[in-house]
């Protein structure tokens, strides 16, 4: 089981005074569903694209059973929030675009993008041009060309934050879904709390200045649901929203206004 | 009251522009009236009135301005016989060559220049106070070192119209790929990605909306050095009918010239808009 750690992270930013995040640590291994929850300016983005590869630490180490992180790599798949698809592509060709970079032969490529195309819920919607598609169509291609490159860890930077509230609650069982396909672990960034509490094994809360960890939680409403459980039966549950509001708490606190 | 008819404020009647609306915030229907093409279209008429009427009144002698009618005449003389041993359609030929020649040369310096300058800093330092200082200079200045360089042959002519389109091939290729999201370069390298195949597969395609509008910006600069490029030894070629007729002041020749160097342009502008159309489709829809 490959297990991606942070071990003491501080990210400090050329030509800025203090640094972004300072002496955060993470674990996540395989199977997990990690969430990095926080005020803006907390640093949340910078420790996702530490564990990306896409920015050095200043001090500390990223790194996957003990060797460094020192560049991105496929066994790490990003999606970003605004869609980093290219238009010039199909949805198909988005998603073979990965398979491509891998090596996989064409007649294979093509299959495999069928199916990863239909576990998202888009088969039908394979030829269609990227900016013909809604913006939660997007997120799925996104995803289905992330899980192409079979990473052991997915790296979502606010998936689901430029997607309006229906289809995000829509969106969030498609990645539980995903992530019960794939067995991959994942560390996701969020802005949404009913979000975190639905998805994740485990929730860490960051505060700005410079961004440090003030709590972490165990949950496992997102393994509920993989379990077979109801996904608004699970947000009606009191503990639900006992979960919430403790959340809420630990977020806010500290804020003078 | 029907759903329809309902409205934020009771007071305010259907209908009726109240002084709180925001007038771009609504969908306006349609104004059946005059277009601004068919404005367009009146002036030219208008324009075409007046040089005709002052023709006819001899308000100008024909030597300065000669009337409609025989620029025409002279179009229809040109296109059938010729003027200085080449026919109408062999001068536009010859010229519409050079231009093209120039631009596959623009684009073969000017896309990998442009990248330089987009992906790394050396490529900056080096390349950009070059433009700058190309960019400025009018055709007419350069000219007679080309030709000291190069002879007057086709070459220098080549070369004076694709110096006026590299800057504008380069500069329009930098801004496109220094517009590359971020974040698509970022999910290419997460995918496995090398630099080779980002610029490939990523930047390139991704600047591709801006480097074909800094071509349609060349095409433009370059059909108006032709006449430039055609002062030297040229013996073809619109620009090179448009000087010879003014040594001999056949004014009407001069006039026709310019027509025709003014609708081949404007089609020119219609064709690669129709390109840019099916070429990149996605651009400003992303």
């Amino acid at each position: 089981m490959p297990h991606l750690t942070l071990d003491k992270v501080t990210v400090h930013y050329d030509g800025q005074p203090a640094p972004a995040v300072e002496r955060v640590s993470l674990d996540i291994g395989k199977g997990d569903f990690v969430v990095l929850v926080g005020r803006s300016g907390c640093g949340k983005t910078s420790l996702l694209n530490v564990a990306a590869g896409l920015v050095q630490p200043a001090r500390g180490h990223a790194a996957i059973d003990g060797r460094p992180i020192a560049a991105p790599g496929p066994d790490r798949a990003v999606v970003f929030q605004n869609d980093a698809l290219f238009p010039w592509l199909t949805a198909h060709e988005n998603v073979a675009f990965a398979l491509r970079l891998r090596g996989v032969r064409p007649k294979e490529r093509a299959r495999r993008a069928d199916q990863l195309l239909k576990l998202v819920k888009l088969d039908g919607a394979g030829d269609k041009r990227i900016w013909e598609l809604s913006g939660g169509m997007r997120q799925r291609v996104g995803l289905a060309r992330a899980l192409a490159a079979e990473p052991d860890f997915l790296l979502l930077d606010e998936p689901l934050g430029a997607l309006d509230a229906l289809t995000r609650e829509r969106m969030q069982t498609t990645l539980l879904d995903l992530w019960a396909a794939s067995r991959a672990g994942v560390l996701m960034v969020t802005h949404g709390i009913e979000e975190a509490l639905v998805l994740a094994t485990e929730i860490v809360v960051l505060a700005p200045g410079p961004g440090h960890v003030v709590r972490t939680f165990e949950t496992h409403f997102g393994r509920r649901y993989a379990a077979g459980e109801a996904i608004r039966a699970i947000k009606a549950d009191p503990a639900f929203a006992a979960a919430r509001a403790e959340l809420t708490e630990a977020i806010f606190e500290g804020e003078t206004a | 009251m029907s759903v329809g008819a309902y409205t934020e404020r009771p007071g305010a009647k259907a209908g009726e522009a109240d002084r709180f609306s925001v007038p771009w915030s609504r969908p306006r229907p349609k104004r059946p009236g005059v277009s601004a093409r068919l404005i367009s279209a009146l002036t030219i008429l208008v324009l075409l009135a007046a040089w005709t009427v002052s023709a006819h009144l001899q308000l100008v002698s024909p030597v300065f301005l000669p009337s409609p009618a025989a620029v025409w005449a002279k179009f229809v003389v040109v296109a059938r016989d010729g003027f200085v041993d080449a026919t109408l359609l062999q001068h536009i030929g010859a010229s519409l060559w050079r231009v093209f020649a120039a631009l596959i040369v623009a684009i073969a310096v000017g896309v990998p220049v442009g990248l330089a300058i987009g992906i790394s800093r050396v490529g900056r330092g080096v390349f950009d106070p070059l433009l700058e200082f190309l960019r400025p200079i009018p055709p007419l200045a350069y000219l007679p070192l080309v030709v000291i360089w190069f002879g007057i042959g086709e070459p220098s002519k080549i070369l004076v119209i694709a110096i006026a389109m590299l800057a504008p091939v380069a500069l329009s290729t930098a801004a496109g790929v220094r517009g590359v999201p971020r974040e698509r370069i970022d999910a290419a390298r997460s995918l496995g990605a090398t630099r080779g195949q980002v610029i490939r597969h990523v930047v390139l395609p991704s600047a591709l909306p801006s480097i074909l509008t800094g071509l349609r910006i060349a095409l433009g600069a370059g059909w108006s050095t032709l006449v430039a490029a055609e002062l030297v030894a040229a013996t073809r070629g619109l620009g090179f009918m448009i000087q010879s007729a003014a040594q001999f002041l056949v004014t009407d020749v001069v006039v026709m010239g310019i027509l025709v160097i003014a609708t081949i342009a404007f089609a020119l502008e219609f064709v690669i808009r129709r390109v840019e159309r099916a070429l990149v489709p996605w651009a400003g829809r992303e």
